[in-house]
């Protein structure tokens, strides 16, 4: 099959968009998995309760300010509402990231790790029939916000027809990982948190309460999922089983970029995400199997993953 | 025939390599009548399906093979359905594709099958311990799910029907039997299949193997250092338990005549793969397979009552993580929770209200330590 370029960079752009929703994901899953040492099943669940949430959310603030008036002000006020409704979805989210660390994981750090992965494999089904008893058995979406957003010219002022609102979702998930990165290097509660992640004893020793670092940690990783679904959410629908494949995509992406490593999940999401959007192209059943691939060639080659474990570099 | 022997005072009997005592024959006795007559209580009962039980069983023994290494190597896998789904899937194939037909050959297929399959993730995942190694099974797992449902030759999401031959049926024997007495007697091959994988097992945790694999679960640095092959073992108890799912798989194609990535291969079976074993007591070998059959039958009872049957069992899972860490069967022997209390109530029937009491001071007192942790999280201390 010719491929032309137009189409190359198209498929390459796409895959850049779905890297840095799998980036949200896998970020939060890879650093509770290197600070509370715990594997998060539930973390898909939050993704798709973030999308669930975020319809509502957009429909609600849409309900407020309306359909985007003319001109750059009215699309900017737009713009900036959807921003805050992704952003308000998101903080719904960090409760519910508390309670599930508060509440259940505390009591069983000390047990066998099968326990820990029990009991999130619980939260999940719960969580499953909770989304199903709120929102039903089909999916449901929302099209005032992708088609709005796609009527903002970018991509066709050089030239190109592309969804602005992938564009968005790119420029977004930059911003997100821009400020991922500068929240673990500069600020304190970064340090503190890098900080456990490297030794524990010697962070309580010195005075950190590992205790808030956890449900911090857990609610960071809740916060981004959210993000995530309510990015994601807009040019789909909301379904049950939407949590699935971005968890186990974030299982990849981890096995990829390292244990832990907050850089190793961010190259690894966006070579997921670049390499299935040019299977789907180059030989679409390979779109699944592709990542699987990547994994078990970095598993051979490099079994620690390409950025090793997470804590003196974020 | 059975041999006397002494265990530590007691007399006890030892036949084949099994050492009971005189309880523990009665029991082993019971149970494999009990296994041989539920066709027929089954047919008395409507509540009570045979496949159900049957369904429960083949999950169960999948279960009983990945206790395997959850028990003794500390490995928790959590994509033990790929080894389910491929045993079923292959048993699928060769009924499709190769025409074949006789049920002992398309079981050993389903065997040869689980084994390279096993073999294969084994080497890719066995490389890492702990959360990483559950993480790398359960996506392998999901991998060969995609794949099944990508591959229009394996059906995709519709699945495979195992009919060969003019009798649409595979054949026990050589012969086609009618629906009904197909049924049964698969019923009776799955048993004896189970007797016979469960008797393996009981050898396996009496050979030195399992004591090189308990030595691995407890400290792996220092099970090298004294010379144990650390990775080959491991390997091969991994290959094992994946043969114990492959057989289970087959069985399911052969019993189904119907297999589909959704109920063999998703990565919610390998929780409930996991779950069972857990449920069960997985510090026990039967555990794993009445706590198959208990799961399946409250799936089964919870899809009659409620469309919500997931939060049912989720609620079930954290009863059992809080209440009950030692499963069904590990709480019930002797020396476990259940046993102690009962005899504490018929020494003295008036500690039930002290139980009561206890069991709502210590409900209370984790919401308020949780209620307490939270807040100090939320506010700091003050």
């Amino acid at each position: 099959m010719a491929v032309t370029p137009t189409a190359a960079l198209v498929q390459t752009l796409n895959g850049i968009q779905f890297g840095f929703i799998l980036f949200m994901i896998a970020s939060g899953l890879t650093v509770i998995l290197g600070i509370l040492d715990v594997l998060n099943l539930a973390h898909g669940e939050l993704f798709s309760l973030g999308a669930y949430t975020a319809i509502g959310v957009f429909g609600f603030i849409i309900g407020i300010i309306g359909p985007p008036g003319g001109g750059v002000v009215g699309t900017a006020v737009f713009v900036l509402a959807v921003l805050a409704a992704v952003l308000v979805t998101a903080a719904i989210l960090l409760p519910v990231g508390t309670l599930f660390e508060a509440v259940f994981l505390r009591q069983i750090y000390d047990r066998d790790q099968v326990y820990q992965l029990v009991l999130t494999f619980a939260l999940l089904l719960i969580l499953l029939d909770v989304k199903k008893f709120i929102w039903g058995d089909s999916s449901i979406r929302t099209d005032a916000v992708y088609s709005a957003i796609n009527t903002i010219p970018t991509s066709e002022l050089v030239g190109l027809n592309y969804p602005t609102y992938n564009v968005f979702v790119i420029l977004v998930g930059s911003a997100v990982v821009v400020g991922l990165f500068w929240f673990f290097e500069r600020t304190k509660t970064g340090r503190i948190i890098r900080a456990t992640a490297i030794d524990r004893e010697m962070a309580t020793a010195i005075g950190v309460s590992t205790d808030r670092v956890f449900t911090l940690v857990f609610a960071l990783g809740a916060f981004l999922a959210g993000f995530a679904g309510a990015m994601a959410v807009p040019p789909t629908s909301a379904t049950l089983e939407m949590g699935t494949n971005p968890l186990v995509l974030s299982f990849v992406v981890i096995v990829i970029g390292g244990l832990g490593s907050l850089r190793g999940a961010f190259v690894g999401a966006l070579l997921v995400g670049v390499i299935r959007s040019w299977m789907i192209t180059l030989y679409p059943p390979g779109e699944i199997a592709a990542p699987f691939a990547i994994m078990a060639l970095i598993l051979l080659v490099k079994p620690e993953g390409l950025f090793g474990t997470w804590g003196e570099t974020a | 025939m059975p041999e006397r022997v002494d265990r530590d005072g007691t007399p006890a009997y030892r036949f084949l390599g099994v050492e009971v005592t005189r309880r523990e024959a009665a029991f082993l006795v019971l149970g494999v009548v009990f296994l041989f007559v539920i066709p027929d209580i089954a047919s008395l009962s409507d509540s009570l399906q045979l496949s159900v039980i049957h369904q429960g069983l083949l999950f169960g023994f999948a279960a009983v093979g990945l206790n395997l290494l959850l028990r003794h190597t500390k490995l928790t896998s959590f994509g033990h359905a790929a080894f389910f789904g491929t045993g079923a899937y292959a048993t699928a194939v060769l009924a499709r594709y190769a025409g074949v037909q006789s049920v002992g050959l398309l079981l050993l297929g389903a065997i040869a099958a689980a084994t390279v399959m096993a073999a294969i993730i084994g080497v890719l995942s066995l490389r890492h311990t702990g959360l990483y190694f559950a993480l790398l099974t359960l996506a392998f797992g999901q991998l060969l799910y995609a794949i099944a449902l990508g591959q229009s030759a394996l059906g995709g999401s519709d699945g495979l029907p195992i009919r060969p031959g003019p009798a649409n049926q595979p054949l026990l024997f050589g012969t086609a039997f009618s629906p009904d007495v197909y049924q049964v007697l698969t019923y009776y091959l799955t048993v004896v299949v189970i007797l016979i994988g469960l008797f393996v097992m009981y050898r396996i945790t009496q050979s030195p193997f399992r004591n090189a694999l308990d030595a691995i679960g407890q400290e792996r640095t220092r099970a090298r250092f004294i010379g144990l092959p650390v990775r080959r073992y491991v390997w091969a108890a991994f290959v094992i338990s994946g043969i114990y799912g492959g057989v289970a798989g087959g069985l399911y194609a052969v019993v189904r005549q119907y297999v589909r990535p959704e109920g063999t291969l998703f990565f919610l079976r390998s929780g409930d793969i996991l779950f069972m074993t857990i449920l069960g007591g997985f510090r026990t070998l039967v555990g794993p397979l009445i706590g198959g059959v208990v799961l399946i039958f409250l799936q089964d009872v919870g899809q009659d009552i409620t469309q919500y049957y997931e939060f049912l069992t989720g609620v079930v899972l954290l009863i059992l993580v809080y209440g009950f860490p030692r499963g069904i069967v590990g709480s019930l022997r002797s020396g476990g929770i259940v046993n102690t209390r009962l005899g504490e109530l018929r020494r003295e029937p008036s500690v039930l209200s002290a139980w009561g009491r206890s069991a709502a001071q210590s409900l209370e007192r984790k919401v308020t330590e949780a209620m307490t942790s939270l807040r100090i999280i939320l506010f700091g201390v003050d």
